[in-house]
């Protein structure tokens, strides 16, 4: 979860990553954030993001990517 | 049959009562029937499109969800026997195989949209070419009449095949349940693109008849009606007048004509969408939303999340996101991180994608080349504003510039809007010379005088009818600035007493008849994004 957050955080400093539950849903993550976003997810956790997996639910807030990531190094 | 004539509000008319006198088992059948009788009257011919598109796509979608199934089971079996790479080699493999299916389904249905809409172009392009080259070459060209709404149901069809491959969903197994799904008679023409899981529940449950949904759905379609016969189609005359005689009316002139075309353009649109949502409504079924005040929007990003939405939507879903997270791009990303640096490079697979999105949006609106420019005009206006933003943030905190004010918004709205209507200049002039002719022309001969000394009475509109359109467009203006702030119209109004609340339609109504503009026999003219 920390490099998680290092990694937000890196990405755009202005957001209240623990405060917010919908951060697609809500328009603060837009498509250049994840796709920025998903590179750093791969390489940080030797995992491959499908655009299948571009989903909100999957991005609304820092749980839900952890656990995307934890399918994806599952699968 | 046009939205907007008398001809869509019988149908519509017969439509609903047949539809809610219909046993509630049997409504989605009523409303394919329904449907298909729509499509046969705007062509026999075209029905044979769309029952190929229709064919080919459900037995594509049924063909993987077979598939997807027995490997589900398979693999299931198999897994605990499997380490981390073999999984891997399973799962590349059984995609391999799904490609199988999706590739000459989406090649058989964008072939057809591509000889039927872009031949034509390419086979003149090439001719000019072979001329140059004097190869003494000459490819026959046919021009094709365009199926009604044929890239809306092409896109809506291919989304739903997408979403199956993905395993996003199960595939429609029954073959008039999935017709339905592509062909409803109020979003064929000119959208919204539906999705699957949003869109086929509401058509296949049996609705029941409301009184509060009619009405709404009856009060959207007179808006919409408004914005089309009494706002764009009035801006339409001006419009024609200056970007059909473009030497005649140049320098201001150009500008007001942009500024009118944007207003015609978003009336036509809007309104359309507004009729077909209406439409709907009434039916008991909610399109997905379209459009979101784009005129207001603070950022060229942030028109195209407010302007076609659902198109915008489409090619984000189905051809940036694949685009920007291929193992191609993720290597260019990685390459260009040790070549530009890692800024430049972090930004490369979504810059690139970004752009051949723009080209498509371009395209999609027609075969030719000021579309083909209008699309490369709004990716270099979005790439530049991806490439300069953060410098221009930190430029704006040295300057002290206040961010958080209407002095900073309304500047930003405005910018916006600026940019737009040159985009627009792109696509109403004849061909990329003339608009880049009339943008010259803008600058040079620029003479404020003709909004005062009467030059406006010279663009084909009356004084009447000039106060009718500037007073018309200040009423959608104010409604669109209400529910910006988050008033929702219809509901307001009907919370209303009854005597307002009438006022109010019969007002709307008597705009209509007054203030529309209808041709011969009172046939308003065709909404522009029917034909794309």
């Amino acid at each position: 979860m920390e490099t998680l957050m290092k990694i937000l955080v890196e990405l755009r400093p202005d957001v209240d990553f623990e405060e917010n539950k919908e951060l697609v849903d809500s328009g603060e993550l837009d498509s250049f954030d994840i796709v920025s976003l998903v590179g750093e997810l791969c390489d940080a956790y030797d995992i491959e993001v499908g655009a299948e997996d571009i989903v909100p639910e999957n991005f609304n807030s820092v749980e839900a990517i952890m656990a995307l990531v934890e399918r994806l190094q599952e699968d | 049959m046009a939205f907007t004539s008398v001809q869509f509000v019988v149908f519509l008319l017969l439509a609903a009562t047949s539809y809610f006198l219909t046993p509630k088992r049997y409504r989605w059948v009523t409303l394919l029937i329904v449907n298909y009788i729509f499509y046969f009257m705007a062509g026999a011919w075209y029905f044979i499109y769309l029952l190929a598109t229709t064919i080919t796509i459900y037995f594509a979608g049924l063909k993987l969800g077979n598939m997807a199934a027995k490997n589900k089971a398979a693999f299931a079996v198999a897994k605990k026997d499997l380490d981390k790479e073999q999984k891997k080699a399973w799962k590349s493999n059984f995609t391999k195989k799904k490609r199988r299916v999706l590739i000459p389904a989406l090649l058989f249905n964008f072939g057809i949209l591509a000889v039927l809409k872009y031949s034509g172009f390419v086979g003149i392009n090439l001719n000019a070419l072979f001329a140059k080259l004097s190869m003494g070459v000459e490819i026959p060209i046919r021009s094709f009449l365009l199926p009604l709404g044929i890239s809306f149901y092409t896109f809506q069809s291919v989304a739903y095949l997408i979403d199956v491959y993905r395993e996003k969903y199960e595939p429609e197994r029954n073959l008039a349940k999935f017709a339905l799904f592509i062909s409803f008679f109020p979003q064929i023409v000119q959208g919204p693109i539906g999705r699957f899981n949003d869109l086929a529940e509401q058509l296949y449950r049996p609705n029941s008849f409301s009184f509060e949904r009619v009405k709404f759905g009856v009060q959207l379609m007179l808006w919409g009606a408004f914005k089309k016969l009494v706002i764009a189609d009035r801006a339409k005359v001006i419009v024609d007048t200056v970007f059909g005689f473009p030497e005649t009316f140049g320098g201001t002139y150009v500008a007001v004509a942009a500024v009118i075309y944007c207003i015609q353009l978003y009336g036509d649109f809007s309104g359309g969408i507004d009729i077909a949502t209406g439409a709907a409504q009434i039916l008991g079924i909610q399109l997905e939303k379209n459009f979101e005040r784009p005129y207001l929007a603070t950022s060229i990003p942030d028109f195209w999340r407010r302007w076609h939405i659902t198109l915008g939507a489409w090619f984000r879903d189905y051809v940036f996101y694949p685009l920007s997270l291929s193992k191609f791009f993720m290597k260019v990303g990685k390459k260009g991180r040790k070549v530009f640096g890692n800024y430049i490079g972090k930004l490369l697979p979504v810059l690139i994608p970004q752009f051949i999105v723009f080209f498509l949006i371009g395209i999609w609106h027609g075969a030719e080349w000021k579309y083909i420019a209008f699309g490369f005009y709004n990716g270099t206006l979005i790439v530049l504003g991806i490439l300069f933003d953060q410098p221009l943030k930190k430029l704006m905190e040295k300057l002290q510039i206040k961010t958080e004010c209407f002095s900073w918004h309304f500047f930003q709205v405005l910018r916006t809007f600026i940019l737009v209507a040159l985009g627009k200049i792109i696509t109403r002039a004849p061909g990329v010379s003339a608009s880049a002719y009339l943008m010259h022309s803008m600058v040079r001969n620029w003479d404020a005088d003709i909004l005062t000394n009467g030059g406006l009475l010279k663009l084909g509109l009356d004084t009447q009818d000039l106060w009718v359109l500037l007073f018309s467009t200040l009423v959608l203006l104010c409604i669109s600035l209400l529910q910006e702030s988050g008033i929702q119209i219809r509901e307001a109004l009907s919370k209303q007493n009854l005597l307002f609340r009438w006022i109010i339609y019969l007002a709307a109504i008597f705009s209509l008849i007054l203030f529309g503009v209808y041709g011969l026999n009172y046939n308003a003219s065709d909404f522009i994004y029917r034909g794309f």
